[in-house]
């Protein structure tokens, strides 16, 4: 899988600059590999796993509209203990409004499955975000950072889901006059079970490149 | 002797009275008087009126139109020759003909040995008019002035175009000329240039047989140059819509701050979201990336750079008022190299005279 992910970046990185001159400015796209840590808590006790995922995103921007789909998919393994390795699995569809040029506001689904021979846990988050992007070079370095929090969430692990919440922070990269970009991001994202039953905290460390419009 | 000096006083008396009251007609009255008394066939009056008529001009108390003068001469020939002065009807048709060539006298007005005497005169005379529009305005390559010269005879002529001073600028006819002929002036020197504004003549002079000037006449023409009519230059865009095409000095220190609070965020952000998670190691990898930009951000904004998005922008937006106005410049270059002439022809003077 590792391997899998360092061949999608490594090609992501070579198409890019012929694609670039392809994509409309509307249309952006990214594929990247991120580091991810698993960590899930019960009372008394808990695992950890870690592992790398692929993931592809996509965004097409209509005015001060926007809408973003992404998907991933990694294999998570323990870092110590006995757990049992797993596939991990996201998919997201947002649609996002852009009332400043600096501030996006994101709605839209989330699900999120951990897919091991024992059977699969799926949950489906329906999730508001809050995107803010800053400028540290304008039109070269940029900063954002986005928080998000479950509207309603559901899982099939009983005793059924509690909420979610979760944060970003990263920086993105563009060479002047380029439509390529780089993006290097930190985020956590953490779901909890009802009654305290158990809380799973998974983050990443993503590094993506991508094509066309920011 | 007492008889003869009274009849001599009433005489003189009676002279007195009458040209009192000649000099208190108009010269259109005395024209008018003297063509009655031609009709009369008091030829004697008829001549001293129509003189009179002729001659009020050069006293100052009013004078008569061309056509009218044509009409007294054409008159005052025909009364002479029936007072069997024919040197001074030919003297009258000659100062008719070169008056107006194109006149030829009403046969149902004058008998046949006047109207062969008058084409005796014309033919014999050579001498030439010349007229032209009041106004004409050279724009294109294509314009010309108009200048008709009518001949009382056939004979040669040169028709030149002098400097007000008398210099000769451009010849623009030599040859022969029958009844009329009509000559275009394309506004140019001889060398092809655009004249001077200022004061021109048009002369033709007419040659006797021995190839001598018999009559010049002159037409007076004031050449001015026009301003050409230039297109105006489009307004650029406004500044407003430009984009700032350098960094504005002292953003650095917010360029660090935010790369500073980014990093923080980046390690904190476990605590923030889940709290009591110690998070992942490599997160410090992404705050140091965040700390590294915000520290190059400031290093990079304290002097202004130049902002390549901005300036792409900027000249998209340029460009096509740029190219417009180009276009504009051009068309006024090229506007301004067609020199527009505006010409005012006078009257045609006599110049020269036997």
């Amino acid at each position: 899988m590792r391997r899998a992910a360092a061949v999608l970046v490594l090609c992501s990185a070579l198409a890019a600059g012929s694609l670039a001159a392809q994509v409309p400015r509307f249309l952006s796209a990214d594929a990247g590999v991120s580091r991810v840590r698993f960590r899930s808590v019960v009372p008394g006790g808990g695992e950890v796993m870690t592992g790398v995922e692929a993931g592809v995103h996509v965004r097409a921007l209509l005015g001060a509209v926007s809408v973003e789909v992404a998907y991933g998919q990694g294999r998570l393994s323990a870092d110590t203990g006995l757990a049992t390795p797993r596939d991990l699995v996201n998919g997201s569809f947002f649609l996002a409004l852009q009332p400043a040029s600096w501030l996006a506001l994101k709605v839209g689904p989330h699900a999120r499955a951990y897919v091991a021979t024992g059977g699969t846990e799926r949950w489906m988050l329906w999730e508001s975000r809050a995107r803010a992007d800053g400028a540290i070079i304008p039109g070269m370095l940029q900063v954002h950072a986005e928080g998000w929090l479950s509207l309603s969430s559901d899982v099939n692990v009983a005793p059924g889901a509690a909420g979610a919440r979760g944060g970003e922070i990263g920086l993105t990269l563009r060479p002047p006059q380029s439509l390529v970009w780089a993006r290097l991001g930190y985020a956590v994202d953490q779901a909890k079970l009802k009654g305290g039953a158990r809380t799973e905290t998974v983050e990443m460390v993503v590094l993506a490149v991508g094509v066309g419009g920011r | 002797m007492r008889c003869a000096a009274a009849a001599l006083a009433v005489a003189l008396l009676l002279g007195a009275a009458l040209a009192r009251t000649a000099l208190a007609q108009t010269p259109a009255e005395r024209l008018a008087r003297g063509v009655r008394a031609y009709q009369g066939l008091d030829y004697d009056s008829a001549a001293a009126m129509l003189r009179a008529a002729l001659e009020s001009g050069a006293a100052g108390a009013g004078t008569l139109g061309d056509s009218d003068r044509v009409r007294a001469l054409a008159y005052l020939a025909a009364t002479e020759f029936f007072r069997e002065n024919r040197d001074s009807a030919a003297a009258a048709f000659g100062r008719l003909v070169r008056l107006d060539p194109r006149y030829r006298p009403d046969q149902l007005v004058f008998p046949p040995e006047v109207s062969s005497l008058f084409q005796e005169v014309r033919l014999g005379t050579r001498a030439a008019i010349i007229t032209a529009p009041p106004l004409t305005t050279i724009v294109s390559a294509g314009d010309r002035l108009v200048l008709w010269v009518h001949a009382t005879s056939y004979h040669q002529a040169d028709v030149t175009l002098l400097r007000g001073n008398g210099v000769p600028v451009r010849s623009l006819y030599s040859g022969g000329i029958g009844d009329s002929l009509q000559i275009l002036w394309d506004g140019r020197t001889a060398t092809g240039a655009v004249p001077e504004a200022g004061a021109y003549v048009v002369r033709v002079d007419s040659r006797a047989a021995d190839g001598r000037v018999s009559w010049s006449v002159d037409l007076p023409l004031e050449v001015a140059r026009l301003g050409a009519d230039t297109l105006r230059i489009p307004p650029p865009p406004p500044d407003s819509l430009f984009l700032p095409e350098r960094t504005v000095v002292g953003r650095g220190t917010r360029a660090l701050v935010t790369g500073l609070a980014a990093a923080a965020t980046a390690v904190l952000l476990p605590s923030l979201v889940a709290g009591g998670s110690a998070g992942m190691g490599e997160r410090f990898a992404v705050a140091g990336a965040l700390g590294v930009a915000g520290v190059v951000g400031f290093q990079y904004q304290r002097h202004p750079q130049p902002i390549a998005a901005n300036i792409a922008a900027n000249r998209a937006l340029r460009s096509p008022w740029e190219r417009q106005a180009d276009s504009v410049r051009a068309e006024n270059a090229g506007r301004l190299r067609v020199v527009r002439l505006q010409i005012r022809a006078g009257a045609s003077r006599v110049a020269g005279a036997p």
